[in-house]
């Protein structure tokens, strides 16, 4: 009777546990987003939740959330419930969900891979939801940074929303002890060169305590050269150019002036960049350093009685002037959204694609660049450069057509890393820069090739 | 009969997650390896299209499968050195010797992300603990990650820091090794050395056989540190095999060609081990 019980309890265990195992594993997947409980849907009048994937933190994201909250506050229709990913995991976690069917409605990308994403199939185009009106505003009263990117092959996949471009910042209180007149910045690059290695400190042993001038990275110095890495007119990668040589060459030659071990022993003791408030150019480590415009709120945030100033970059004799690389913020569509109608009602809200004077006010408790001159123009951008005066460097720069962005090529991601991989080469010494571009461009050109036989680009 | 069912039911939860996250994709990666698949649309067949450019085009995967090799190379031979070196100095009779044995076996069990961060900033060349222990007594360090002869021998050093696991297994195999025979060898008059030489190791040689396989199946799959402490750098010194699939997979969307890559390791970690059970017969000694 006891043995009878014992089997028929072991037996019930087994079931349940197989029914248990079976219902988590080929159960209907419902939605595993879950919504942040400020923005928990709202009882009345019920409406269509859009899900909505970003990767802003810390200070950034209650700015952002304030911006869906006014969405949502604007709508009968759509609540948009934004859902914070992790960055180093967003791009996997994104793609996954794309294959799987379940993605977001909309989500904000930095990662700079929209053509391979709108080739692949992961993007829906955007353009075609537009108005002919909304059209015609979006290519002619944007600036060019703003209506030229984002694009791949004739389909519009990431609406741009920021841009981060690059300019000097300085400390004027260093240059005055240096004997040097703050209010007359270098206007080219060799000067700027000149003056940053006068600024420079050692220490007793030798080391760098202070670095005055310390020019870095192809990407960011080449647009200054005249140079790029991208050729519009065969719509392919360009790499291997007299420009680019002539900026890599500049870093290489600086580089070695400056002695690179001297100076990486020097970078590696330096806080993290990433961090406003540890930002080295505040507490003094360098004189002038390039960089972008989120850091004048950060700035403002971790060292408000800390005096600065923004100049653009100069260029170097025959360069050009107002040049910078752009990095590109977008709002995308995934295709397999369950809202996308939604989607674009959210992005053209955040963007200001139907009301750009509306969207100042969020570009500007961001510190995000303006898309348009009627942005820049508005009241609440206006006001925001009164306040951030040293901002309109980055304003002129917004309006630039000298900026260069990631090459809308279908292998983007390969391309930036190969370019970033040659480059440090070179920097370092390990080859020479004539090398490091014809490395670059046959590593780029057997890509392509391969690409091309198993017939991923058609 | 039925008490099999039962027990095949109680077991069902890990068939299942074994069927669809292991045997599930282990076999559809064979078939992935011969398509282009970017993860989202359907994969298309292309042959052996993403082998060929594996063995001809892509200087990148031969790089770095040099590097992991290089490192395996390094890291497996010094860390049976170390595992059975501490495991020897553990298995003295002396007062504490459990706490020993903690100590030694605890960093082994912390996250390897954990790890690599407090890594990156012993590692530090300017801020760095190493380079001022090694400055306070008048030796300049090395720039360690950030040098391209000295970032792979960082790792290969740092990967010492989880010895703690094999160590353990050592020691259980010390402890297995009969009494007997070293009261045979002392009566024969050998001396520490020859006990060791011709005891201690051939009786351990399984153990040691055991762990050089765990090893080797390591090391040619060595990512997490790499992803987070060098991406790679500096100069691709430390460009790993498994770093370049995952770039390949996620950050090129080349499925296809990263199960290819998967499949070259794979056959690369069973013709290692396949060779280490054939030497086996020359330096395995089994009891009985």
């Amino acid at each position: 009777m006891q043995g009878n019980t014992r089997k028929r309890v072991a037996t019930a265990l087994a079931a349940l546990t197989v029914a248990g195992a079976l219902t988590i594993t080929l159960a209907p997947q419902a939605h595993w987003t879950t919504p942040a409980t400020a923005f928990a849907a709202r009882p009345a009048p019920p409406r269509i939740p859009v899900y909505y994937w970003h990767m802003w933190s810390a200070q950034w994201q209650p700015v952002m959330e304030h911006v869906v909250a006014e969405f949502n506050a604007s709508q009968t229709k759509y609540e948009v419930i934004p859902v914070q990913v992790p960055y180093g995991q967003a791009d996997t976690k994104f793609l996954l969900s794309a294959a799987g069917g379940d993605p977001p409605d909309v989500m904000a990308q930095w990662t700079q891979a929209i053509g391979s994403w709108g080739q692949a199939g992961v993007l829906q185009p955007l353009e075609t939801k537009m108005s002919p009106a909304e059209r015609r505003s979006f290519s002619h009263d944007t600036y060019p940074v703003f209506h030229d990117n984002g694009w791949y092959k004739g389909h519009l996949y990431g609406l741009p929303l920021a841009v981060d471009v690059y300019a000097c910042y300085y400390r004027p209180d260093q240059f005055r002890q240096a004997g040097l007149d703050p209010d007359r910045f270098p206007d080219t690059l060799e000067a700027l060169t000149d003056v940053g290695s006068r600024l420079n400190q050692v220490d007793s042993d030798g080391r760098y305590a202070r670095l005055g001038f310390l020019p870095q990275g192809l990407t960011r110095y080449a647009p200054a050269f005249g140079g790029g890495f991208y050729d519009p007119r065969t719509h392919q990668a360009l790499l291997d150019t007299p420009e680019n040589k002539r900026a890599l060459d500049y870093l290489t030659q600086t580089g070695q002036k400056l002695g690179m071990e001297r100076v990486r022993r020097f970078s590696a003791g330096l806080k993290s960049e990433n961090n406003g408030a540890d930002w080295p150019f505040i507490d003094g480590s360098f004189t002038v350093t390039l960089d972008g415009e989120w850091r004048v709120m950060q700035l403002a945030q971790f060292a408000p009685h800390m005096e600065y100033r923004v100049a653009p970059l100069p260029p170097p004799r025959g360069g050009k002037p107002l040049a910078s690389f752009a990095s590109i913020d977008y709002l995308t569509i995934p295709v397999g959204a369950q809202h996308p109608e939604g989607a674009w009602e959210f992005i053209k809200f955040w963007s200001g694609l139907d009301d750009p004077e509306r969207a100042a006010a969020f570009n500007a408790s961001f510190g995000w660049l303006p898309s348009s001159p009627r942005m820049t123009n508005s009241p609440a951008y206006q006001a925001y450069l009164r306040r951030y005066p040293q901002y309109q460097t980055f304003v002129r720069l917004a309006a630039s057509s000298n900026l260069v962005t990631t090459p809308p090529v279908p292998y983007q991601q390969f391309l930036m890393d190969r370019i970033q991989s040659k480059d440090e080469l070179a920097e370092r010494g390990a080859v020479t820069p004539n090398e490091a571009l014809a490395q670059l461009e046959r590593e780029t050109e057997r890509e392509r090739r391969r690409r091309r036989e198993l017939g991923y680009d058609q | 009969m039925k008490k099999g069912l039962v027990g095949y039911a109680f077991i069902s939860p890990w068939i299942l997650g074994f069927l669809m996250f292991t045997a599930y994709p282990f076999l559809s990666s064979i078939v992935l390896s011969f398509t282009r698949y970017n993860i989202v649309t359907p994969p298309v067949w292309v042959g052996g299209a993403n082998y060929r450019t594996l063995a001809h085009g892509d200087p990148l995967f031969w790089a770095s499968l040099g590097v992991t090799v290089k490192f395996a190379m390094m890291a497996v031979p010094l860390s049976v050195a170390a595992g059975v070196g501490l495991a020897l100095l553990l298995n003295l009779d002396i007062r504490g010797i459990s706490l020993y044995r903690t100590i030694f076996f605890i960093p082994s069990i912390l996250p390897s992300v954990a790890t690599s961060v407090v890594f990156l900033w012993l590692l530090n060349p300017e801020i760095g603990l190493v380079n001022r222990l090694l400055r306070a007594v008048g030796i300049a360090g090395p720039e360690w990650l950030q040098s391209p002869q000295w970032a792979l021998p960082s790792l290969v050093l740092m990967s010492l820091w989880g010895v703690g696991g094999s160590m353990v297994i050592y020691l259980a195999g010390l402890k297995d090794i009969p009494v007997y025979l070293y009261e045979a060898a002392l009566i024969d008059g050998a001396t520490p050395w020859q006990r060791l030489r011709n005891v201690t190791l051939p009786m351990l040689s399984p153990v040691i056989f055991f762990n050089v396989i765990m090893g080797v199946i390591g090391v040619f799959q060595y990512f997490t540190e790499a992803f987070i402490m060098t991406q790679g750098g500096p100069e691709d010194s430390t460009h790993f095999y498994a770093l370049y699939l995952f770039e390949r997979a996620w950050h090129y969307l080349d499925m296809g060609y990263a199960s290819a890559m998967g499949w070259v390791l794979f056959l690369i970690i069973i013709s290692i081990t396949g060779l280490l059970f054939w030497s086996q017969r020359r330096w395995v000694h089994y009891e009985g």
